[in-house]
């Protein structure tokens, strides 16, 4: 995939993007990015490891719902994993813990997402 | 390889200066291009020279400025891209050198009148995209040469680092004046009740942060403040659309739920890509009680007299934009007499390196039951300090008398 400032990695056939501990206006553009590259990776299923993520303005959510928007446009999905309270707040203050799918780990959000493996 | 001809090469140098000229760099943008257009026309020893500049939400190039064909501009030329002399250069990134000037050649029509035999045209490139076109012209049939297109090429990207620099001043400046008339400074003055107001635009300049307070017909005391995500120009605009949409919606539905579900209504057809948070409250005439709906917005901070500030614990909806249809729920809050609401936007309170509830129980110790322009004043001072802010700032402060107002009493209130 191409790079980013924001990584992507693949785990069990599924993008991850993993954003840093600040998402602001500055980087959001980034986020953006990344997020469309791994919507056009395979069947546009892919997740946000937001695990090193504390703090994130309206620019970052902005990225964030248009991205869930497009996936679910496209039968895809987007799942947010976010253990940190303060983003948890944001979400929830926010309304958007309503409207994107999240949870609190990344081995979660795989079991929910990724194929099943070939056998063997 | 040709060999150079000293004499047409000191020429030639002479040009190339005359275009790459430092002093130029002096003159402001318009000048600039202005300046640029006429030592262009001299080196090439063309009678016009033009640039139209890419429109893009129409895809047409619109003549912006000229010599020598200065109708060009004042009749508002606009070519499609893809059609044209000059359409066809933006579409296609490249050169184009015409030797046969008409109807069937070029668009647009004040050129073949004017009697325009050839023609050599550039685009003008920023960031990786043709943001317009440079063209001269020549009353006399010539063949243009490619040195004359590089030439022109080398005025072209010259004209374009100016526009860039011009749209974006201008940008800034739009927003700073859209902000500045939509987030007035002067608040409407009621009885029983007294206000304050700050708006700081962050480092990253104006953004989509607003208030806005008005009586209604009823007597009611209408409070909006938001914070449409984005920044610039586009964040001021829509800004700018939600705060009229709210204010019509206003007169006609008392209930905030509904106020704010036709905003969602509004936004979503017309501004698809839009997304805010907003606080919509309306403050009884008796000031009494305030009814308040959050749209994904920080719930209001209340001190009331002699007693710690404290969030007000309000159920909250979800952010305009995102498409939610549930109905936004609407907290009855009382007002005791001399009690202080304040209203902020995300700027105020959240920050890299503090968590939303560390910032909400700092502005909760910065806040006493007090007259609002001091704590306004003490609020910024221990929420921003001397380091700016990244993001901008929108504080509104409203505080109820403590001596009640004789009932009823709204009358004669005016409008910022």
């Amino acid at each position: 995939m191409p790079d980013t400032m924001f990584p992507v990695k693949v785990v069990r056939g599924v993008p991850v993007v993993i954003t840093p501990e600040e998402v602001d206006i500055v980087n959001a553009s980034e986020l953006r990015a990344a997020l469309l590259i791994s919507a056009a990776h395979g069947p546009g299923t892919f997740a946000v490891d937001m695990s090193q993520t504390r703090f994130c303005d309206t620019a970052g959510l902005h990225a964030l719902v248009r991205a869930h928007q497009r996936a679910q446009a496209d039968r895809g999905k987007m799942l947010l994993v976010v253990p940190d309270l303060t983003i948890l707040r944001v979400l929830a203050i926010t309304g958007l813990d309503r409207v994107i799918p999240h949870v609190a780990t990344l081995e979660e959000a795989l079991d929910q997402v990724a194929q099943p493996e070939a056998a063997g | 390889m040709t060999t150079v001809d000293p004499v047409r090469g000191r020429a030639r140098l002479r040009d190339i200066q005359a275009i790459t000229d430092a002093a130029l760099s002096r003159l402001d943008d318009r000048t600039l291009l202005a300046e640029l257009l006429d030592r262009t026309r001299d080196v090439l020893d063309a009678d016009t020279a033009a640039v139209l500049l890419l429109d893009a939400p129409s895809g047409e190039l619109i003549a912006t400025a000229a010599a020598g064909l200065e109708e060009e501009v004042s009749q508002g030329v606009h070519i499609p891209v893809g059609h044209g002399f000059a359409g066809r250069i933006a579409a296609e990134c490249r050169p184009v050198i015409l030797d046969h000037v008409d109807h069937t050649t070029v668009l647009n029509p004040i050129l073949w009148a004017k009697g325009i035999q050839s023609m050599v045209g550039v685009p003008m490139v920023a960031g990786g995209k043709v943001i317009g076109v440079l063209h001269v012209g020549s009353l006399t049939p010539r063949q243009f040469t490619r040195a004359d297109t590089e030439l022109l090429q080398l005025a072209a990207d010259r004209a374009a680092a100016a526009v860039q620099s011009m749209a974006a001043n201008a940008n800034r400046a739009a927003a700073a004046a859209l902000q500045r008339s939509l987030v007035p400074s002067a608040l409407p003055s009621v009885t029983g009740m007294e206000m304050a107001a700050r708006y700081i635009p962050g480092t990253g300049g104006v953004g989509g942060d607003w208030y806005d307070v008005f009586v209604l017909p009823s007597g009611e005391l209408c409070v909006v403040i938001g914070d449409v995500a984005g920044s610039g120009l586009p964040a001021a605009v829509i800004m700018g659309r939600m705060r009229s949409a709210l204010r019509a919606y206003a007169l006609e539905t008392r209930d905030p739920s509904e106020v704010l579900g036709r905003l969602e209504r509004k936004i979503q057809h017309f501004e698809p890509d839009a997304l805010a948070t907003v606080l919509y409250a309306i403050i009884e005439p008796t000031l009494d009680r305030m009814q308040v709906c959050l749209a994904g917005h920080l719930p209001p901070v209340m001190a009331r007299a002699g007693q710690s500030a404290e969030v007000i614990q309000i159920a909250g909806g979800a952010m305009i934009g995102i498409g939610a249809d549930a109905q936004r729920p609407v907290t009855t809050v009382p007002i005791p007499p001399g009690a202080l609401l304040c209203f902020y936007t995300d700027g105020l309170i959240e920050r890299p390196g503090r968590v939303i509830d560390d910032g909400l129980a700092q502005l909760c110790q910065a806040m006493t039951a007090a007259p609002p322009e001091a704590v306004c004043a003490a609020v910024m001072s221990s929420m921003v300090g001397s380091e700016p802010s990244r993001d901008d700032i929108a504080l509104l402060m409203v505080r109820r008398h403590v001596h009640p107002a004789p009932p009823g009493d709204l009358a004669g209130t005016t409008e910022g």
